[in-house]
């Protein structure tokens, strides 16, 4: 601290920075409403497919299991649907990746739930990708950032298990145990997928490279596993391999949620420049476009009635392009950042009901949320557990207990959590004055 | 096996507490080389991930077209970005997809059908309809974007992929005119594109030909493998 200059100041951030990402798992509540809203985003979708799903993935639709089978011939794209051409195992995998997505969405056993959900969702689309739209596209990169990220910390589940484990812990004296209860469920679920796998890779099913990064995270689940037990009792060398492994952990989280955020940005940025390129969104009448489409117009009233008005038209299409352009700069200034996201969420809306695209927008939408801010996520997780307990006391043979059983969160004015995290999970994109000289001051 | 589920920052003694140097800081030399070569190998990964997506994503240029096949090669076919928000300019027109058939009768004789518009139909069920399918929004707007990009002008396939929209075309055609139709069996079917150019804005000065270009395709034979069961 005595030490100034340029080359202390450089130090001290490295190795700020460095003690940040190697301790901490940043923006636990960023990353599970993206988990979150994801997860809602394809089982929704899943949901509303459910009587389209054999015209759409199954191997007799259009998109036929010989016509799949003879693209994946040349571009390799992973999809589990092209096993077999039986009807069953195509409902065996339908069936799984909604469940997968809803336990996502609850944050059951979230380090395997996020594996199948990849899995489930590049099967069906890469079976049949002429069906999908951007939606779906937003869909397929997040479901594999999120196999990385740690994205159950809080309103999950497993929070909740590993909450609970250690207040009984607490109230018997006893040190923090490893997961007792992820340790029946999580191995069994664990073996099954063992053995999934050992079959996929015996019948050559796999490519090489998808074979060794399934493998790999399998053994590192086991891996995880065996050292939480022994940290328990172990000696000093397996408690130091289990603090590395928490380390290696948090960087993967780290780094994948840079790439998420990168991701998000670029596909603002890139869409706005592109359109600032487009002669009818430099002359403001772009946005009269598509509301005159056949296939985006649901509501061909409303559409008329905005793109009856020329300045309206206008002002949405110069406001769509600056939104989109400035979005990442913005990220400097944490307020204009929330008002240019509070206009994209409802730019979104607008496009759900306008365009008739309602899961692509929700898919986007829960990709902008990313970048919202904590403080406004533990409200909303603090009000919507409140509303959770009341609705559950309503009903017959409530409890007045007003644990959360859903993915509630951290318990309203329950001790701890929120207020023990907080102050730790200063996520630089969100609070990037916080911590002394920030991007934003050179 | 739930990593993320002990992961609440400041709960985890282990972890270094408060404090985050010392969680490195207390770890022995070997555990300290191998953490500072994981925080290399992630640094180097992410920024390599994130340049190839971008490179990706970002209008052709100098970069990209040079590494064009290290780029390909990494970004397809799972980390593709393949929309772009009605960029550089929304779509101006109407793409329709039409088709008729002919029909083989009982009695010997055939019928041509006239011209049916699929994309008429897919409309009136997207009409009112808060959550349309992607059967309804995508099938056959994409099939025929498909289809298009992979013919010619003369309506002849290109490569493996244009064998495959035309096959895909076909299935999407008999799937919602079944086989028998009009009281016979169909034996031939034709399409075509019916492209008509959005009107310009009633409050521009604006003035456009709206007419409607039809493009039609070369007919073809209906087999078994084009009908709905009758996949390889």
């Amino acid at each position: 601290m005595v030490r100034s200059g340029p080359r202390a100041w450089l130090e001290r951030c490295v190795s700020r920075g460095l003690s940040k990402v190697t301790t901490y798992a940043l923006g636990p509540y960023q990353t599970a409403i993206v988990r979150i809203g994801f997860g809602t985003a394809w089982l929704l979708f899943l949901l509303r497919e459910l009587p389209h799903r054999h015209e759409l993935y199954g191997p007799d639709g259009p998109w036929s299991f010989g016509l799949g089978k003879q693209l994946i011939e040349t571009n390799r794209a992973f999809t589990v649907l092209l096993w077999s051409s039986s009807d069953s195992w195509f409902e065996l995998v339908y069936v799984l990746a909604m469940a997968s997505a809803a336990a996502m969405v609850l944050g059951w056993h979230t380090r395997v739930s996020s594996v199948v959900f990849m899995v489930g969702v590049l099967s069906l689309q890469n079976r049949s990708v002429f069906m999908g739209d951007g939606g779906d596209n937003v869909i397929h990169l997040m479901s594999m950032y999120l196999v990385l990220t740690r994205c159950a910390q809080v309103w999950s589940l497993d929070a909740r298990r590993a909450r609970r484990a250690r207040e009984r812990a607490a109230a018997e004296g006893l040190p923090v145990p490893a997961n007792a209860v992820a340790a029946t469920g999580g191995v069994v679920l664990w073996a099954v997928l063992g053995a999934v796998l050992l079959g996929g890779t015996f019948a050559g099913a796999l490519s090489t490279g998808w074979a060794l990064f399934f493998w790999a995270l399998w053994a590192v689940h086991g891996l995880w596993w065996g050292l939480e037990k022994a940290a328990g009792s172990g000696g000093a060398t397996v408690r130091e391999a289990r603090a590395v492994g928490d380390i290696l952990a948090n960087l993967a989280h780290n780094g994948v949620l840079l790439v998420i955020m990168v991701e998000v940005c670029l596909v603002y940025s890139t869409a706005g420049w592109y359109k600032i390129q487009g002669s009818r969104w430099q002359d403001g009448t772009a946005v009269y476009y598509p509301m005159n489409l056949d296939y985006f117009t649901p509501w061909p009233a409303l559409s008329h009635l905005l793109a009856g008005s020329g300045l309206m038209i206008f002002l949405v299409t110069y406001g769509t392009v600056v939104t989109q352009v400035a979005f990442p700069f913005t990220l400097f200034n944490r307020r204009v950042k929330n008002v240019l996201l509070a206009a994209m969420i409802m730019e979104h809306i607008g496009i759900a009901v306008l365009l008739g695209l309602p899961f692509f927008s929700l898919a986007m939408i829960a990709a902008d949320a990313v970048f919202l801010p904590t403080v406004f996520l533990m409200w909303t997780g603090r009000h919507v557990t409140a509303l959770g307990g009341r609705v559950r006391r309503l009903l017959p043979g409530g409890r007045k207990d007003p644990a959360p059983a859903a993915p509630g969160g951290p318990p309203g004015g329950g001790p701890g959590v929120p207020e023990q995290t907080r102050p730790q999970v200063t996520w630089p994109a969100t609070e990037p004055a916080s911590d002394g000289p920030g991007p934003g001051r050179p | 096996m739930e990593p993320a589920a002990r992961q609440v920052p400041g709960t985890d003694s282990s972890a270094g507490g408060t404090d985050g140097m010392r969680g490195i800081a207390a770890l022995s030399l070997p555990a300290r080389v191998f953490v500072a070569i994981a925080v290399a190998v992630v640094t180097v990964g992410v920024a390599f991930h994130v340049a190839m997506v971008f490179l990706q994503t970002a209008p052709d240029n100098t970069i990209s077209k040079r590494h064009a096949d290290v780029v390909d090669a990494y970004v397809y076919p799972e980390f593709e970005r393949n929309w772009k928000l009605f960029a550089p300019n929304p779509l101006q027109q109407n793409v329709a997809v039409h088709a008729r058939a002919r029909i083989a009768k009982d009695d010997g004789t055939t019928e041509t059908t006239g011209w049916v518009n699929l994309t008429a139909m897919d409309g009136k069920a997207i009409h009112g309809n808060p959550a349309p399918s992607h059967t309804q929004q995508n099938e056959l707007r994409r099939a025929w974007e498909f289809y298009a990009d992979y013919h010619d002008d003369n309506g002849l396939p290109v490569g493996l992929r244009g064998r495959l929209s035309e096959q895909y075309l076909k299935r999407i055609v008999m799937m919602r005119f079944g086989a028998e139709l009009n009281g016979g069996s169909v034996e031939r079917i034709q399409v075509r594109s019916a492209v008509t150019p959005v009107a310009p804005p009633a409050w521009s000065e604006e003035k456009a030909d709206i007419k409607t270009q039809y493009a039609v395709q070369p007919w073809w034979q209906v087999t078994s493998a084009d009908l709905p069961g009758g996949a390889e």
